[in-house]
């Protein structure tokens, strides 16, 4: 298992696009990926749990991963949320 | 309202008439009935969900894709949150518990879950989460549509040959970009105004529409013949054959005089006694930029850019924006393009700036006020226009403007974003003529100040009318009251023209008042030559311009600057021109489907 944490910089938070992204990120590793907010855990690869963490501007998230590819999906979607992006 | 059973008074919001069947839209979740099923059955429950779910996703995608092509590909991507999200291997795994656990049917198992979701977001207390709460409702509803077995009413999924007026109790944004005039000939909606967004757009597209017609869903039924007319608001059902026959040959000689209007449009804007006028187009939504450039429109006299905000979650980028500028000015090579900043407010707001409801929000925080207190908003557009004005010819109009310090604020904005693109390298021009869009009382007792700080006017008559006489153009009680020739009105359209000239800046008027026949004399004969108007009006407005001589419009001009009353002005302007007019033509011209009185939001 490996971790690693990101900050939400988008102006708007993560909001239907960018969790689509995240989304669309995660399930394409074949890891378990599970995302932490404060103290609510959901898992990366589900829309409605990304949602749901309503993250905003600024709030820090865990990314968790436990699989073959853990390294590269916990950087891959570090970078996507810390690149605010790509919007 | 009056209503008896075979007949509908409503607010009439764009003119025309239409027959046609009904087809009621509606947005309410299903009633679902608690069912269970027997344990052979579940599997085939199971079965049913995942069917349902590959339905939802390809109506979706056909949607997804229609949106993109009508409004962008920007637009469209919030249908591929909702694609995933009917998608969500959890939620599904989820219900699929359900079905096998307690034995529920599909869609008693998904209303289930889908209400426990949504029982979370709309607890948290998160605006983001409340924003998510529409796609949740969105994709619930179809799912729970077609697990009952419900036919899909979705506009653009029936026979191309066969046209449809809709009904509806409220035409959303988001039913608004599917309108489609090959399908749709005619709009009814119990509630809605004038100002409403889809009446607006029902009006740029030419399809006669009739809101606020209050009784409506009980009285339509799917299929229900209806005859509506679009100027009065009135709707008949099951129209008997001479109400029809009435109806269809209004519906010819509009066309015969359509077609006589239309072979105006490639003739130059030039009155009788050799004025020559320059009329532009106003455009709302990507699709009228091909309408108005071959409606021979030299340029656009104002630019609406909410589109680019509404119905959307996030706000539009500034690359977006650029694109925009730049794909509308090439569509009119040579001829200036008259971008308004966002006019956003009331219902027109991106979701993550959506402020609580007003209790007046024509007197709300809007348009200008917005833009000046929420930069992130703003500034992006700035340079967006910026940077398309590198190599075109753009200039930036400001609405509801009030106060001399928010040209002053604009201004300063518009350099310091001018540098920041100069210091990063980017291609972008290094200033644009600012103009204000002369629509309030306040701005028109300005007009000398603020032509000092302004390179150009316009008059956006519908605001200037409804702010001068406090009367809401949307409210059906006061449509007799709505009178932009009131002498309040005519007098101020003559000192903003007299404050403009003596500036020696342009004077332009983009409101609707352009588009009614008298209300053009009017203008022209207060030294007005430079209109704007939607694209379908360009055509009646030229024929109107070469039939006036400037002499008669200047005559008719200082006899309504005479009159006591809005009555008084329109007849004397009637009668000034009454030797040049054929009054019959005059009078069919009020049966014709866009142009003439009343409709289109801010102009």
């Amino acid at each position: 298992m490996i971790e690693r944490e990101a900050k939400i910089v988008n102006q708007l938070g993560l909001h239907a696009r960018p969790a689509a992204k995240l989304v669309r990120v995660a399930s394409g590793f074949q890891c378990e990926i599970e995302i932490v907010k404060d103290d609510v855990a959901i898992n990366g690869k589900s829309i409605m749990g990304v949602m749901m963490l309503a993250a905003e501007c600024g709030s820090a998230l865990t990314f968790r991963a436990t699989g073959v590819d853990e390294t590269a999906a916990v950087e891959a979607l570090a970078a996507l949320v810390a690149g605010g992006f790509d919007e | 309202m009056t209503t008896d059973h075979r007949r509908l008074l409503g607010v009439g919001v764009s003119p025309g008439v239409a027959l046609g069947p009904a087809m009621i839209v509606r947005h309410d979740v299903p009633d679902v009935p608690n069912r269970a099923c027997l344990p052979d059955e579940v599997d085939a429950e199971v079965t049913r969900l995942h069917l349902a779910v590959s339905g939802v996703v390809e109506t979706l995608g056909q949607l997804r894709d229609r949106v993109r092509e009508r409004a962008g590909r920007e637009e469209s991507h919030i249908f591929d949150a909702q694609i995933m999200m009917v998608q969500d291997a959890d939620f599904l795994k989820s219900v699929e518990h359900l079905i096998r656990e307690n034995r529920l049917s599909a869609e008693t198992a998904y209303e289930f879950k889908a209400l426990e979701v949504r029982n979370i977001w709309a607890g948290s207390g998160s605006a983001l989460l409340r924003d998510r709460l529409a796609d949740l409702t969105a994709i619930h509803n179809r799912m729970l549509t077609r697990l009952l077995g419900r036919p899909e009413e979705e506009l653009w999924s029936r026979p191309t040959d066969e046209q449809v007026i809709v009904v509806a109790r409220e035409l959303s944004p988001g039913l608004t970009v599917q309108l489609d005039r090959d399908h749709v000939v005619g709009l009814i909606s119990e509630e809605g105004t004038r100002t409403s967004h889809a009446a607006i757009l029902a009006h740029s597209l030419g399809i006669p529409a009739v809101m606020g017609a209050v009784g409506a869903l009980d009285l339509i039924r799917n299929g229900t013949t209806l005859l509506l007319d679009g100027q009065s608001g009135v709707v008949l059902i099951e129209p008997t054959r001479t109400d029809i026959e009435r109806a269809r040959a209004q519906l010819s000689r509009r066309q015969k005089l359509e077609l006589e209007l239309e072979a105006a449009v490639t003739q130059a804007a030039i009155t009788p006694d050799g004025v020559h006028l320059t009329l532009m187009g106003n455009v709302d939504l990507p699709d009228e930029i091909m309408n108005a450039a071959r409606h021979d429109a030299h340029g656009v006299g104002l630019l609406r850019t909410e589109f680019l905000v509404t119905g959307r979650a996030v706000l539009p980028t500034e690359d977006e924006q650029t694109d925009y500028f730049r794909r509308v000015s090439d569509a009119f090579p040579g001829y200036p393009v008259v971008v308004r900043s966002f006019d956003l407010g009331g219902d027109k707001f991106p979701a993550a700036f959506r402020a609580p409801p007003e209790a007046n929000p024509f007197l709300g925080w809007r348009s200008i006020r917005v833009c000046l207190d929420q930069p992130e908003i703003f500034r992006p557009q700035l340079r967006a226009v910026l940077r398309a004005g590198a190599d075109r010819q753009l200039q930036l109009m400001l609405p509801l403007v009030t106060r001399v310090e928010e040209v002053l604020q604009t201004k300063e904005m518009l350099l310091e974003e001018a540098l920041n693109l100069a210091r990063a390298g980017i291609r972008a021009a290094a200033s644009l003529p600012v103009g204000v869009m002369i629509e309030t009382p306040a701005a028109a007792i300005m007009a000398d100040q603020l032509a000092r700080h302004s390179a150009f006017f316009s008059v956006g008559t519908n605001d200037l009318v409804q702010y001068t006489l406090a009367v809401d153009r949307g409210n059906a009680r006061l449509a007799e009251r709505f009178a932009p020739h009131h002498p309040a009105v005519v007098r101020q359209l003559r000192d903003i023209m007299a404050a403009g000239a003596r500036a020696g800046i342009g004077v332009s008027v983009c409101g609707e008042m352009a588009s009614d026949p008298l209300s053009v004399v009017l203008l022209l004969g207060l030294g007005y030559r430079t209109l704007s108007v939607g694209p379908p009006a360009l055509p009646l407005l030229k024929w109107v311009v070469r039939s006036i001589p400037i002499a008669v419009a200047e005559r008719a001009a200082r006899a309504a600057l005479e009159a006591e009353t809005a009555e008084a002005v329109t007849d004397a302007l009637r009668s000034a021109v009454q030797d040049v007019f054929d009054p019959r033509l005059l009078e069919a011209l009020s049966a014709l489907p866009r142009p003439t009185s009343g409709t289109s939001l801010t102009g």
